[in-house]
């Protein structure tokens, strides 16, 4: 599903993000990405949604090779990778149903169809009755489940989830990754970038390690050894 | 699928044009402010443009015959210079018209009415009244009537073409400089209100930098994250125009007895002015305008959509 072949990533003046990364993640696999804060966590997953581009080595996404990706074709590979932000990134001037039937709008889905999607993520994520509130009228979780439910409406082969809990309390995380967990286990592949201890150990899946931008542990059923 | 992204497209335009209704009137404000600015020029030089054809046209010019000249050979120089392009009119004023015309003219003077009365005979010689289409024109007959064939014909004295010379080149100078002043003025307004209303919009679509970085996170292309802008600009101008036409007519009204008062019989109507260059005031400024606040939006946009 990902494979990333030495990739490295190096930013003016003299940061080196990623050095000579190999990592390979499987079809249907639910593996977290952990790691202290700056240790090129979050430039992996900005490398897979062709936010930057690698200073070296290639990037493979479902057998395609976006290393030398085109900027005209960054829309259609978004659209196949469901992402999860840590700061949500919903619209803040659109509803909930609106955000959501957003990501379908934008590649010129029928009014009709996403009629019919959106309620389903609606009713996935357990929102139903909040279609009609703006983000600023949701709770924290609430929004993460908005934007889980936006990153579902492509049902995409592979969901990335930037520390999805990282502003939320524990009841709301758990929540979030019980959210990403049946999300799996209905065959979507799933990388989660956490430096939540507990929400790794409690997983009990793959955990690959990063430090200072180098993989320094992967484990099949890890935990959080840092 | 083309008409889906289409109706899309408008849809957000016109959600985001309404959800920041107050972004929304105060950049409406802007347009409809550099519109009035450029528009209140626009009128000042039509207006302009009108006095200097109406003094053109009546600017004549007399040529005096010599004394010998008789009213069979001025009539055949009339008829020769009516045949020029040039020449709107030209009329033969007798002796006896142009002393008629003299009294006429100083009936309140009674020192040169006496002088007048005291001579045994009428002093006045013939003359040609010119009036021509435009005055740049003028050296062209000036050039033709020192043809020598005239000369043979009739003795015309130089003093008259040059005195001629003086007060065309004069109103002609004078003319083009209120034309060029005019143009210099109006450019910098215009310069000016381009500034402005782009200025409006960037800061307007700065506000929606992190929604256009969202936009593109989620997998809209970039002409999807373009467009609604593209045509909110197009709707400011659209609006601003149309409040523009609310606003001028009856300013218009308003204004119309001073320019009444200051141009006196060189006076227009403002309201029939501008209806007669309607698609041009109106249309020019809606060009204009729709330009500047699409041009502005684009570059804007470009800034953001760059994730």
């Amino acid at each position: 599903m990902i494979e990333l072949i030495n990739v490295s990533k190096f930013y003016k003046p003299n940061t080196n993000a990623l050095k000579d990364v190999n990592l390979n993640i499987g079809a249907g696999e639910f593996v977290s990405i952990v790691g202290q804060s700056g240790t090129g966590k979050t430039t992996v997953i900005r490398l897979i949604i062709a936010e930057e581009k690698p200073t070296a080595g290639q990037i493979i996404i479902g057998g395609w090779d976006i290393t030398k990706i085109h900027d005209r074709e960054i829309p259609f590979l978004r659209r196949q990778i469901g992402v999860v932000f840590q700061d949500f990134k919903l619209l803040p001037k659109k509803t909930v149903f609106e955000n959501i039937a957003f990501a379908l709008q934008t590649c010129g889905v029928p009014t009709v169809r996403i009629r019919h999607i959106v309620p389903q993520v609606i009713k996935i994520v357990g929102l139903e009755g909040k279609e009609d509130r703006y983000p600023f009228q949701l709770s924290g979780g609430e929004q993460q489940r908005v934007v889980i439910a936006r990153s579902l409406v492509h049902k995409p082969k592979l969901l990335v989830a930037d520390e999805p809990t990282g502003n939320l309390d524990s009841i709301n995380s758990l929540e979030i990754i019980d959210l990403l967990k049946k999300i799996n286990e209905l065959g979507t592949t799933v990388v989660l970038v956490t430096h939540d201890r507990d929400v790794v150990n409690s997983l009990k899946r793959r955990v690959i390690t990063i430090d200072q931008g180098q993989i320094i542990g992967d484990q099949s059923k890890g935990r959080y050894i840092l | 699928m083309f008409f889906s992204e289409l109706n899309q497209i408008v849809k957000f335009a016109l959600q985001s044009f309404f959800r920041n209704i107050w972004l929304s009137v105060v950049t409406i404000t802007i347009v409809v402010m550099a519109l009035f600015s450029i528009s209140s020029l626009s009128v000042f030089n039509l207006l302009t443009q009108h006095v200097l054809t109406v003094v053109e046209n009546k600017t004549d010019v007399f040529i005096d015959l010599t004394k010998d000249a008789t009213a069979t050979q001025a009539q055949t120089l009339v008829d020769e210079l009516q045949k020029l392009p040039a020449i709107k009119e030209a009329q033969f004023i007798t002796p006896e018209q142009t002393l008629v015309n003299f009294r006429e003219r100083h009936k309140d003077n009674q020192v040169i009415i006496q002088s007048l009365n005291a001579l045994s005979e009428n002093p006045f010689r013939g003359s040609i009244r010119l009036n021509v289409h435009n005055i740049e024109d003028f050296p062209i007959i000036l050039e033709e009537l020192s043809k020598k064939e005239y000369a043979d014909y009739l003795q015309i004295e130089d003093s008259e073409f040059a005195d001629a010379k003086l007060l065309i080149s004069g109103i002609s100078d004078y003319s083009k400089k209120i034309q060029q002043t005019g143009l210099v003025i109006s450019l910098i307004f215009l310069l000016i209100a381009i500034l402005v209303v782009f200025n409006t919009i960037q800061v307007g679509i700065y506000t929606h930098r992190e929604e256009i970085g969202i936009m593109k996170l989620v997998g809209a292309s970039n002409h999807f994250v373009r467009s609604p802008f593209l045509i909110e600009g197009a709707m400011y101008s659209f609006i601003g125009v149309f409040i523009l036409a609310l606003l001028i007519y009856p300013l218009m009204s308003v204004v119309q007895p001073y320019v009444d008062t200051f141009f006196k019989e060189y006076t227009i109507n403002l309201t029939s002015l501008v209806n007669q260059n309607f698609i041009k005031f109106f249309g020019g400024q809606l060009l204009v305008a729709i330009v500047i606040t699409m041009i502005s939006s684009y570059l804007a946009v470009r800034r953001y959509i760059k994730v």
